[in-house]
């Protein structure tokens, strides 16, 4: 069987903190990659980067977006669907699945990149 | 009294749990082990579990009553941190194996010195954040309990730290997402209840705000910190014995633990020189900060502080260290924005309700109680009673789930990053440590919790944030470069919140960067950790140092 992964419990990371800590800290070494895993750490990184720099755009664009909207167009308090003005929902609720859905947009786009 | 039964059961219940953690690990560790492979879904609602404080389930909706619907932002924002951590934090801080922003300075930077300045930014970070939960906790017991909010404040602090000195936080990832459940099923149930009980009459009230100018209503109000009213005339109000005196007009100076009964139809006085709820402003969805104007700015600075600060507080960065790998860390955090927007979509049913039915809330100065006030005003029958009971069990569930995990990373802190220790050393730093937030508690019944948890973003979002951004994506970051970045992220808020709490009363848009300081310290915290590294010269190894974080583990075989 190919690298079976060692048996580690698990238990809340404040626990296994303290029991980590409790032991003395191995001396800080210089970290290492060997060749064939320094090649694939640099591609990932610059794959990573380039992917995480576009959904922080979209992100900050949506977050700032809005309230500029928001501030632009007071006309939005009065238009009421339902009876509750528009303006709201898109701030009570709008948020909510924009930014889920962008989360998981960018869990693809991650692991796609990992994939590779 | 049946409420105050139900809280002590939950403290009661969280103190056995606490006692019971050590021999329950050992005995169930095969269970434990067998449960390697925590999913992300699960370890996402503990995640959310453990986020969900005080200020989240009490605190949003007192905002919503005190500032206006703008008050909304704010859970925007809390949701908002988890994307920033998904893009830029999750896998790399996972896979550094750092379980803390100490440890991971350490093993990046390979600098002692800044692992203990870390330290000490997480104490900052700790005490911004716990203290209030231990306000709001003394608050709610103050209101179903007729205890002094100082009593309040003892009792939830005595609990969280006897918990933690008793048996730490052994309780594994399963109690904290069963919280998370809990928690969620307490806010929404009564959320909806209250919803179809009101009627269509405040069901429409609550979405056409009026101002709130006189009282429909003889109001009886129960000031529970000392408040500044100002009357526009001469109003005669009552104590609950029959006593009639007369305010005004101008600023009247009520203490602490009154009650004064206003009659009906008499104007409403304004509070500490702030607006009035269901003014012009209120219906706004922009962010109104006590009046300042501004509204843009205002929602910025919060965007920004609650959105960069999540990724640097302590407490839930350990969290996904529960996670066997990077990969999945990742799908937690992404999970985690998710189920966190399904509970914040609550918040603002019981602050526009809240507006409606108990707006004089806001003249005690203090509206966080609004949610547990809530259900009592529409029903006065066993359901309201239980409805009451259902809330309060889940705000002390949320609260004591937040402060044990802020109090054990404030005394791991002290104990092992600061001071050599053991574990009998932690457990009297515990102690210790909860005993100082207790005396910080005291005096800050009168600040309002958005502001407090805000400053502990805005200190997370100018120390801890450049410094894991850079240094997880940027290789020619230097042990000097992040030393004064930190510093000055932190000095500069540290300042803003100083000048705010004890300076000149300020105006316009210069007091919004004074409160909520994150526009200018995050900017100012990465211009000098680029600047300061770039004159450096990062050591050799520097490169592979940041690589490392991005390798991603080998593939797991599907079994």
């Amino acid at each position: 069987m190919p690298h079976r992964p060692k048996r580690v419990a698990v238990t809340s990371p404040q626990t296994r903190l303290a029991h980590l800590r409790g032991r003395a800290r191995g001396r800080w070494r210089v970290p290492r990659l060997d060749a064939d895993e320094a090649e694939r750490a640099a591609a990932l990184y610059l794959a990573q980067r380039r992917q995480g720099l576009l959904a922080l755009i979209l992100g900050v664009v949506t977050l700032v977006g809005l309230p500029l909207v928001l501030a632009v167009w007071p006309a939005l308090d009065t238009i009421r669907p339902w009876t509750i003005p528009v303006s709201w929902l898109m701030l009570a609720v709008l948020p909510y699945p924009a930014l889920t859905a962008l989360s998981f947009w960018q869990l693809r786009q991650a692991e796609r990149i990992e994939r590779r | 009294m049946a409420t105050l039964v139900a809280v002590a059961t939950v403290m009661v219940v969280t103190l056995l749990i606490g006692l019971h953690g050590v021999a329950a690990m050992r005995t169930t560790s095969d269970f434990l082990v067998a449960s390697r492979r925590v999913s992300p879904l699960l370890n996402s609602a503990a995640v959310s579990g453990e986020y969900l404080s005080a200020a989240s389930f009490l605190g949003v909706a007192g905002l919503v009553v005190r500032d206006g619907v703008g008050a909304l932002w704010y859970p925007v924002g809390f949701t908002a941190g988890y994307i920033a951590m998904l893009i830029l934090v999750a896998a790399p801080m996972r896979r550094s194996g750092a379980l803390t922003v100490p440890d991971f300075a350490e093993a990046r930077l390979a600098s002692p010195g800044l692992r203990r300045l870390s330290a000490v930014v997480v104490l900052v970070i700790g005490a911004l954040y716990l203290v209030p939960q231990l306000r709001t906790a003394g608050l709610v017991l103050s209101v179903v309990s007729d205890l002094p909010y100082w009593v309040g404040v003892v009792i939830a602090g005595v609990v969280v730290s006897a918990t933690l000195a008793l048996g730490g936080m052994r309780a594994a990832t399963y109690v904290q997402a069963f919280q998370f459940l809990v928690k969620l099923l307490l806010f929404i149930v009564p959320a909806l209840w209250l919803l179809v009980i009101v009627g269509p009459h405040v069901r429409h009230e609550a979405v056409h705000p009026v101002e709130f100018t006189h009282f429909p209503k003889d109001t009886a109000v129960e000031f529970q910190v000392d408040a500044t009213l100002t009357f526009p005339e001469p109003v005669t109000v009552r104590t609950p014995d029959g006593t009639e005196t007369v305010l005004g007009p101008g600023e009247v100076r009520v203490d602490a633990n009154q009650t004064l009964v206003f009659p009906k139809d008499t104007p409403v006085p304004t509070v500490n020189g702030g607006g009035i709820p269901g003014g012009e402003q209120w219906h706004r969805p922009l962010l109104n900060l006590s009046d300042y104007g501004h509204p843009l700015l205002a929602t910025l600075a919060v965007l920004t502080a609650t959105a960069l600060g999540t990724m640097g507080l302590p407490h839930v960065l350990m969290r996904f260290h529960t996670s066997p790998d990077g990969r999945s860390a990742r799908r937690t955090a992404a999970f985690t924005v998710a189920l966190l927007g399904i509970f914040y979509l609550f918040p603002g049913i019981y602050g526009a309700l809240g507006r409606v039915l108990v707006p004089e809330l806001y003249l005690s100065g203090v509206t966080d109680t609004v949610v547990v006030a809530l259900p009592s005003r529409v029903s006065d029958d066993w359901v309201g009673t239980l409805m009451t009971t259902l809330l309060s069990v889940g705000a002390f569930a949320a609260f004591l789930a937040t402060s044990v995990g802020l109090l054990l990373v404030i005394s791991g802190a002290i104990s092992y990053d600061l001071l050599p220790g053991g574990l009998r050393r932690l457990r009297i730093t515990v102690l210790l440590a909860a005993a100082v937030m207790v005396l910080l508690a005291l005096p800050a019944a009168p600040l309002a919790a958005g502001m407090l948890v805000t400053w502990g973003f805005t200190v997370a979002a100018s120390t801890f944030c450049p410094l894991l951004v850079l240094g997880i994506w940027w290789p020619r970051l230097t042990k000097a470069g992040a030393v004064s970045g930190v510093l000055v992220g932190l000095f500069s808020t540290l300042g803003a919140i100083a000048v705010a709490l004890f300076g000149p009363p300020l105006a316009g848009w210069q007091a919004i960067l004074i409160t909520q300081p994150a526009p200018w310290t995050v900017p100012l915290a990465f211009a000098t950790m680029v600047v300061v590294s770039l004159r450096g010269q990062a050591p050799p190894w520097s490169r592979t140092a940041m690589l490392r974080l991005h390798l991603d583990e080998p593939p797991r075989d599907t079994r």
